[in-house]
């Protein structure tokens, strides 16, 4: 035993001397999971998480194929213009007083025919639109679409990519102009004759609610590129874009045919004919798979205006149909026996069932609203009018009520 | 799941109601445009943030330099480079503030033409520099340097009711 004397502090006074060491301990922090570094990141785990099936959505590539020319060739070339451009003084003086402006539609035209066919694949993808429209398959849009809108003499929109153009600016069938005389793989001018059809569709508006397109425009057999001369299976209508559901693409494709073709199964004879004009366009493309290449593609958003309901009546004949986003609704705990700290009026409120406050606050405006005279106009000095005789919680709704705080702006 | 019941009570509120007709707007690009699309919040010690719809970014490599506007999903959706040969073609040099300016007039067409009009941007550019000259360019051409907030539902109790973006014409 310790040589301790035991004094009347006794047990205290041994027990000290007998842990003298101090024990370091970090409370109030663990690690919980994995170290930095040893636990996956938030894209990993995501990742992980929803796994891809790469056989499944491998692409498909069902467009043109192009042939490029002799690198030596084109670098020859590229070289020579790099060289003239040194000896331009006039280029060189406005590249140093920053006044160069390069042609915009130049770089257009030319960057469509090279590189830009492929940043215009990712695009294309991002707007889901080779997803919605043919599955897992895609193709480079080789042929670039003059697709423009004509406004006025002087004004036309054109449709590029996904630029916004409103239904009464696309009222009328556009002017469609593309380059049918040169080969698509070779890049070659051709005498030979070529048929085409164009296709235009909105995928995202389909009022049975299904997975399916209305064709807005299709004209088959365009003999080299003249547009006019084709032949009409479904006459142009409008982009009609209920109210609420915001944008909708429309989507002009190009495809080329290998012959003359017979479509005459898709014919629409009249322009309200929504039935005739329920369309898919993988289904389509399944079928005349062998005879037809999409070569071009452009598109455009649009979303509701005030011209729409004219249409909706005069043109479609029915009722023109409103939407509202579904929001989901609001998640509250469970509720408890004893919600402490929580004022009971306003905890009751958001656990009631939502159809009896719309019948308390109904009943309230009915309360004030005389039959002939309308409701009462609203107070011009709210906080002016003294309320007596009630509890100070109903007294705080009352003049929420008159400033038009809260639940009053749902009635 | 750690929480099934809270899963499962989650799941019954975003479930659609039954007695409601309802039409589904497959363009994914929809709700980004009305503004009541997820948007990332990212970590509050992050920086330069994630919280963003579409992002410029610059990159100038040693010879030349490319734009790029990023969806935080889909990556790189636009891009113009004085790299590309049509924009090369017409350009003195492929660094200079003179091909910067092009560049920006480049990019904001091709971001007008696929309805790209807002974009986050993180560049904090020195006075007069090539690059302020760039985002200068790009806000005469059409384009706004930053993004509006996500419209998220007003609850039943919430004290205001914002305007719904998309309810607001002219």
């Amino acid at each position: 035993m310790l040589s301790i004397p035991i004094n009347k502090f006794g047990r205290d006074f041994i027990l000290k001397n007998q842990i003298p060491a101090i024990i370091q301990a970090r409370l109030g922090h663990t690690l919980r999971g994995k170290a930095p570094g040893v636990a996956r990141s938030i894209e990993q785990r995501l990742r992980d998480d929803n796994p891809v099936d790469e056989e499944v959505v491998k692409p498909v590539n069902i467009g043109f194929p192009k042939l490029r020319a002799p690198r030596s060739v084109e670098l020859k070339e590229r070289i020579k213009l790099e060289k003239q451009k040194r000896q331009n003084v006039e280029l060189e003086k406005k590249a140093t007083s920053n006044t160069l402006q390069i042609d915009l539609d130049q770089v257009r035209a030319d960057s469509l025919k090279s590189n830009r066919q492929h940043q215009l694949v990712d695009l294309i993808h991002h707007f889901g639109i080779y997803k919605d429209l043919f599955g897992a398959a895609y193709f480079v849009p080789r042929v670039p679409l003059d697709i423009q809108f004509t406004i006025s003499e002087d004004k036309a929109l054109p449709v590029y990519f996904g630029n916004l153009i409103s239904p009464t600016e696309a009222s009328k069938p556009p002017k469609v102009q593309f380059d049918a005389s040169t080969d698509i793989i070779t890049g070659q001018k051709t005498n030979e004759q070529s048929f085409w059809t164009l296709i235009a569709t909105n995928p995202d508006g389909h009022f049975s609610g299904e997975e399916k397109e209305y064709i807005h425009w299709f004209i088959s057999n365009i003999p080299n590129g003249e547009v006019e001369k084709g032949e009409v299976i479904a006459p142009y209508i409008q982009p009609f874009p209920p109210k609420g559901l915001g944008y909708q693409r429309f989507i002009f494709i190009l495809y080329k045919q290998n012959k003359k073709l017979d479509f005459t199964s898709y014919k629409v004879e009249k322009l309200n004919d929504l039935t005739k004009r329920t369309f898919s366009t993988h289904d389509f493309y399944k079928k005349y798979e062998a005879d037809i290449t999409p070569a071009g593609l452009a598109f455009f958003q649009s979303t509701w205006d005030k011209n729409i309901t004219e249409f909706y009546h005069k043109v479609l004949g029915m009722k023109e149909p409103s939407y509202e986003y579904d929001f989901p609704k609001p998640f509250l705990r469970d509720p408890e026996w004893f919600p402490l700290r929580q004022p009971f009026n306003l905890y009751l409120d958001k656990h009631r069932d939502q159809k009896e406050v719309n019948k308390d606050y109904l009943k309230k405006v009915l309360a004030t609203t005389h039959p002939f005279k309308g409701p009462e106009p609203p107070l011009k000095f709210p906080n002016a009018h003294p309320i007596r005789g009630v509890p100070s919680w109903l007294k705080t709704e009352i003049k929420k009520d008159r400033l038009k705080i809260g639940r009053i702006n749902d009635y | 799941m750690r929480f099934p019941r809270i899963a499962e009570k989650i799941r019954q509120l975003t479930l659609p109601s039954t007695d409601a007709k309802y039409m589904i707007n497959r363009n994914p690009r929809n709700l980004e445009l009305l503004r009541i699309a997820y948007k990332p919040d990212g970590y509050h010690l992050d920086k330069p943030g994630r919280s963003f719809w579409y992002k410029l970014e610059v990159n100038p490599s040693g010879r030349y330099v490319t734009a790029q506007v990023k969806h935080f999903e889909s990556g790189p959706v636009v891009t113009a480079s004085t790299s590309e040969w049509a924009i090369k073609k017409q350009l003195f040099k492929t660094k200079d503030t003179s091909a910067y300016v092009n560049l920006a007039r480049v990019l904001a067409q091709r971001c007008l033409e696929s309805g790209l009009i807002e974009m986050r941007c993180d560049i904090t550019p020195n006075p007069n520099s090539k690059l302020d000259k760039f985002l200068r360019t790009l806000e005469e051409n059409g384009l706004k340097l930053s993004e509006p907030e996500r419209f998220e539902a007003p609850r039943p109790w919430n004290r205001h009711r914002p305007e719904k973006p998309w309810e607001v014409t002219e």
